[in-house]
C-alpha cells in the first residue's frame, strides 16, 4: 500500500486511486463483496479501528453469556476475505476525510481514494450514566465489549448486575447475565421495556415472562448516582452503590449500560457532508458528495413506514446498503450510471429478540398516526399487536407495524411464521403505496 | 412407480454421476469463466448471514447436515476455491454429504427464512445451488426425468394420455382439431398439473364456474415450472413461464385464475416480468369477488387448514377461509411443507413421508385437513393411504364444488401405468 500524499494539498487522480471503505463491519464487508462481484478489479483500502476480522454484533451477547465460543463470532473466514483482495488496515481508524482532496486521513498517514464508503457503524452510548463515578460500566457492541462483559460475568465475585436501558441491546445483556447465573435488575426510564419497538400489551407479556425467570424491574426510573464503595466482606472487595430517581439505593456488583447507539462520525469535519441524525444518502447510498457513500448505522436512507430518510440500525439493512454502495461505485468507476434495479428502495425496521426462551418480534412502526388503530390479540402462547393506519384513499386500513411476544422461542414455529407473514404484508402494503 | 418412488442416492452414485456428466460435457451446463456458475449468489448470501444458527434449528434437513445456510454458501465457495477444475469441483461437492443433504434436502418451505433474523432468501440460495448441482452432474437423472414439465411427456401428460383425460377443448387460445386459436378470452384459468391430471372432472367444473362468473375463459394447460426449478433447471423453468406469458397474452385474458398459491406466485412474477396487464387471482378470491356460494355444505367435522408454503403473507389463506364462509381465526391452522416441495422425495423418500406425517399429526382426530395446493392434497392422500389416520384430506376446491378427487383410483392408476401395456414406453421415455 502506498501513502503518497503530502499534507492533503494534492488532489490525486481519482480514477487511479483505490476505493476506500472506512469501517469493516457488515456494511463495509458487503460493499467490498459487491464491488468485486460487480467487476471492480482495482485496489480497495479498508480502514478498521479493530485488530480482528469483522465480527457479528448479533453474536456478542451469546459470547458474553458463555453460549458461543469466541471464534464463532466472526462470520467470514480469512480465506473468504482473502478472496476479495482487500488492503485491510487494521487498527487504523479514519481520523478525517478530505472530500476536496479525496483523501482519508489516519494515524498511519493519508490515503487517496477515488470513491469512498463510510461504514463506520455505531457505538453504544452511556449518556446519563454518572461519568465521574470511578466505574466504567459494561457495554455490549464490539467483541472487546463482549470479552469484558464475559470476564466480568464469569468472575465468581459478580453475583448481581444492574442493566440500565430497556432496548434490545439491554435485554440481550439481561440474557447474558441470566445465562451466567446472575441476579439481574433492569432499570429503564420508560414504563416498559422495548420502549421504541413495543406497545404495552406486547411489552407487558415480555416483562411477565422475564419476572418468572427472576429478572427484577425498575421501570420508570433512572440511575441518579453511582459510588464505588469498599466492601471488605465482599469477594471483590468493593461494591457499587446505586441511587435511583425513585430515591431507592441498592448495591450491585456490576452495571451494564445500553442507552442507545451513536453513529461513529466524529472523524468528519462539520459541514463537509450533509448530516441530520446520520449521513443523508440517496437511493444509491451517495452522500451530498458524489464520491462519498455511506451505509449501515451511519446512513440516513429512505425508510418505508415514515416515507422519510431515517437510520435503521439493523444488520440486514447494513448489508443491503453496503452492497448497494459497492455496486453503484463499481458501475460509476466503469463509466456507467447505476440502474434502478440496483437501488436501495427503502427498508422497514424489523427486529427479533429472544431472551432465555421468550421471543419478541417486531417490524414497522408502533405509531398508528391520526385515524389509525391498534389491535391486540392475546393468545395462550403469544400476544400479537397490529398497528394499522388509514389507507391513502381513506377507504380501508393498512398494516404498518406489529409486535409479537411469544412465551416460547421455537425456531420454525408459529410465532416466527406469523412475524415473517406480517413483515411481508407491511412491506407489500408500503411498497405499493 | 411414481415420481417419488426413488431410492436415496449415495455419495458414490453421485460421484459416478458427476464423472459421467464430465464425460459428456455436463448435463445442461453452459461454459462459464467461473467453475461455479452461481458463485455470485453465494457471495451475496455470505455477506448477509450472521451465522447465528437459527436456520439450522428451524429445519430438520439443516439439522441433519449440521450446517447453517451461510455454511452452504461458504461450502460451495470453498469447494470452488480448492478445486483445480470443474471435475475436481464436482467430486469435492459430491464427497461432502452434509452439503448435499443441505442442498437437496430443502423443501423450499421458507421456515428457515422466517426464523432468520435477517430474513435472508433461502430459496434463492438453494435454487442457485441446485443449478450448480445440475450443471456439475450431481443430480442423478432418475431424480428428474419424469418431471421435465417443459417436455411433451412428463408424469402428468403421460397419465392423462394413458387414461384418456382430454381437456383440449378448454384451451381455447390454442388451435386444436376442435377449434381455432381464440384471442378474445376474458379469463385464463390455470389449474396446475395435479388438478388437471388427477381430478379432470373437478377441473372442468371449476372452469365452467369461472367462465360463468367472469366471461369467456381459456385454460392454460401447463405446469408453473416448480419441478424444473427443484431439479436445478432454473432457466428452463423461466423459459416455460415465458411461454405461458405468451399464451396468456395471445388469449386476450385480463384476469388469470390459479388454483394453487405456488402457481399464482409464479404467474404473478412471470406476467409482471413481461409487463402484461393481467391480474392474477387465487381461485377463492376470484369466487368471493363474484359472489359465488359453495355448491356443498361444509363438513361437520372440524377443519384444520394447511397453510401453503407459498402463501408467504397469509392472504391466500384468508381468501380461502372467506370463500369457504369461515372465520380465518376459527380453524386450526398449521404451516410448513407437506413434504412434496423441492423434489426432496427424489433424494430422500423417507424424509418426504416423515414430513407429511409430522404435518398431519397437527390435525385432531376426526378433523378434515384442508389443503390449498393440489400437490399437498396428493401428498397427504398418499401418506394417509400408507399410514391411515382418523382424519380426512380435502383440497379447498373439493369443499366448494361437486366433483372430488378419487385418490384410491388415482394411486391405482399411477401404479398401473407402469405395469400395463404402456409400461415399457414409460420406462423408455423416463429412463
Amino acid at each position: 500500500m502506498t501513502n503518497d500524499t503530502n499534507g492533503g494539498s494534492r488532489i490525486p487522480s481519482t480514477e487511479a486511486a483505490p476505493v476506500a471503505i472506512i469501517g469493516f463491519g457488515t456494511a463495509g464487508v458487503n460493499a467490498a463483496i459487491a464491488l468485486r462481484q460487480a467487476g471492480y478489479r482495482g485496489a480497495i483500502d479498508v480502514f478498521s479501528d479493530l485488530d480482528t476480522p469483522p465480527y457479528s454484533p448479533i453474536l456478542t451477547s451469546y459470547y458474553a453469556g458463555g453460549m458461543r465460543p469466541y471464534d464463532e463470532c466472526f462470520p467470514w473466514t480469512e480465506e473468504e476475505m482473502g478472496a476479495l483482495s482487500l488492503n485491510v488496515h487494521n487498527g487504523t481508524p479514519a481520523t478525517g476525510l478530505d472530500v476536496q482532496a479525496h483523501v482519508v486521513r489516519t494515524s498511519q498517514g493519508d490515503f487517496p481514494y477515488s470513491k469512498c464508503v463510510i461504514a463506520t457503524g455505531s457505538s453504544p452510548s452511556t449518556v446519563g450514566f454518572p461519568a465521574d463515578c470511578g466505574y466504567e460500566p459494561l457495554a455490549l457492541h464490539s467483541m472487546a465489549d463482549a470479552e469484558r462483559m464475559r470476564a466480568a460475568l464469569e468472575d465468581p465475585a459478580c453475583r448481581s448486575v444492574l442493566v440500565s436501558g430497556a432496548s434490545m441491546v439491554a435485554l440481550k445483556m439481561v440474557e447474558a447475565c441470566l445465562a451466567q447465573g446472575k441476579q439481574v435488575t433492569l432499570v429503564g426510564m420508560n414504563p416498559h421495556v422495548l420502549d421504541f419497538n413495543a406497545l404495552p400489551a406486547a411489552a407487558e407479556r415480555f416483562e411477565a415472562r422475564m419476572r418468572e425467570k427472576g429478572v427484577r424491574f425498575r421501570l420508570g426510573q433512572t440511575i441518579s448516582a453511582v459510588s464505588v464503595q469498599d466492601a471488605p466482606g465482599h469477594p471483590d472487595g468493593r461494591l457499587l452503590k446505586v441511587g435511583f430517581s425513585s430515591g431507592d439505593v441498592e448495591d450491585f456488583d456490576q452495571i451494564a449500560v445500553a442507552h442507545g447507539m451513536r453513529g461513529n462520525l466524529a472523524f468528519l469535519t462539520s459541514g463537509e457532508l450533509d448530516v441530520d441524525k446520520g449521513l443523508l444518502v440517496d437511493e444509491f447510498m451517495r452522500t451530498s458528495d458524489p464520491d462519498v457513500y455511506a451505509a449501515g448505522d451511519v446512513a440516513q436512507a429512505f425508510e418505508l413506514t415514515s416515507g422519510e430518510r431515517r437510520i435503521v440500525g439493523i444488520w440486514k439493512n447494513a448489508a443491503v446498503q453496503g452492497a448497494c454502495a459497492g455496486r453503484a461505485i463499481a458501475c460509476e468507476l466503469a463509466g456507467g450510471t447505476p440502474e434502478d434495479s440496483d437501488a436501495f428502495h427503502g427498508s422497514i425496521s424489523s427486529n427479533t429478540i429472544a431472551v432465555d426462551g421468550t421471543l419478541f418480534l417486531s417490524a414497522g412502526t408502533i405509531d398508528p398516526g391520526p385515524g389509525g388503530e391498534i389491535e391486540v390479540r392475546e393468545g395462550d402462547e403469544m400476544t400479537v399487536v397490529y398497528v394499522y393506519r388509514p389507507t391513502d384513499d381513506g377507504e380501508g386500513r393498512q398494516l404498518v407495524g406489529f409486535n409479537i411476544t411469544s412465551d416460547t422461542d421455537v425456531e420454525g414455529g408459529v410465532a416466527y411464521d406469523t412475524g415473517a407473514m406480517l413483515t411481508l404484508r407491511i412491506k407489500e402494503g408500503l411498497e405499493g403505496r | 412407480m411414481s415420481p417419488n418412488d426413488n431410492t436415496r442416492n449415495s455419495t458414490d452414485e453421485m460421484i459416478e454421476a458427476a464423472k459421467a456428466a464430465e464425460g459428456v460435457g455436463g448435463i445442461g451446463g453452459s461454459p462459464s469463466d467461473s467453475k461455479l456458475g452461481r458463485a455470485a449468489a453465494y457471495w451475496e448470501f455470505l455477506g448477509t448471514c450472521t451465522q447465528c444458527g437459527h436456520c439450522t434449528k428451524a429445519c430438520p434437513s439443516l439439522t441433519a447436515a449440521d450446517m447453517t445456510l451461510g455454511d452452504v454458501a461458504k461450502a460451495m465457495l470453498a469447494a470452488e476455491r480448492e478445486a483445480g477444475d470443474r471435475e475436481d469441483l464436482a467430486y469435492a461437492i459430491a464427497a461432502n454429504p452434509r452439503l448435499v443433504q443441505a442442498v437437496r434436502g430443502c423443501f423450499f418451505c421458507t421456515t428457515c427464512k422466517n426464523t432468520c433474523f435477517a430474513h435472508n432468501d433461502v430459496c434463492d440460495l438453494v435454487y442457485n445451488a441446485r443449478v450448480d448441482f445440475q450443471d456439475l452432474g450431481l443430480i442423478p437423472r432418475f431424480a428428474w426425468t419424469s418431471v421435465q414439465v417443459d417436455q411433451e411427456w412428463d408424469i402428468f401428460t403421460a397419465y392423462r394420455a394413458i387414461y384418456g383425460i382430454y381437456l383440449g377443448d378448454l384451451t381455447r387460445h390454442v388451435a386444436t382439431d376442435d377449434h381455432g386459436a381464440e384471442s378474445d378470452c376474458e379469463v385464463a384459468f390455470f389449474p396446475g398439473c395435479s388438478l388437471a391430471a388427477y381430478a379432470p372432472d373437478l377441473t372442468r367444473e371449476i372452469f365452467d364456474t369461472v367462465q360463468e362468473l367472469g366471461g369467456k375463459t381459456t385454460m392454460i394447460d401447463h405446469c408453473c415450472g416448480s419441478p424444473l426449478k427443484s431439479a436445478g433447471f432454473f432457466e428452463r423453468a423461466e423459459a416455460l413461464c415465458d411461454r405461458i406469458a405468451e399464451e396468456v397474452d395471445s388469449s386476450g385474458a385480463k384476469t388469470m385464475v390459479c388454483v394453487c398459491p405456488g402457481c399464482a406466485n409464479a404467474m404473478r412474477s412471470t406476467l409482471a416480468k413481461h409487463g402484461l396487464d393481467v391480474q392474477v387471482k387465487l381461485l377463492p378470491g376470484y369466487l368471493s369477488e363474484h359472489g359465488f356460494a359453495p355448491k356443498r355444505p361444509l363438513p361437520e367435522a372440524p377443519l384444520c387448514v394447511s397453510k401453503s408454503c407459498q402463501d408467504r403473507d397469509g392472504s391466500y389463506l384468508e381468501e380461502t377461509c372467506e370463500a369457504l364462509g369461515i372465520d380465518a381465526d376459527a380453524p386450526k391452522i398449521f404451516h410448513g411443507c407437506c413434504g412434496a416441495g423441492g423434489a426432496v422425495g427424489a433424494f430422500d423418500p423417507n424424509r418426504q413421508a416423515s414430513q407429511a406425517d409430522s404435518k398431519l399429526s397437527f390435525a385432531d382426530d376426526g378433523s378434515v385437513v384442508v389443503t390449498m395446493c393440489p400437490t399437498c392434497t396428493y401428498t397427504y392422500a398418499s401418506q394417509l393411504m400408507a399410514v391411515p389416520r382418523d382424519i380426512s384430506n380435502k383440497h379447498y376446491a373439493e369443499l366448494m364444488f361437486e366433483n372430488q378427487f378419487d385418490w384410491p383410483k388415482v394411486f391405482a392408476q399411477l401404479q398401473g401405468m407402469y405395469e400395463g401395456e404402456y409400461g415399457p414406453w414409460l420406462n423408455q421415455v423416463f429412463a
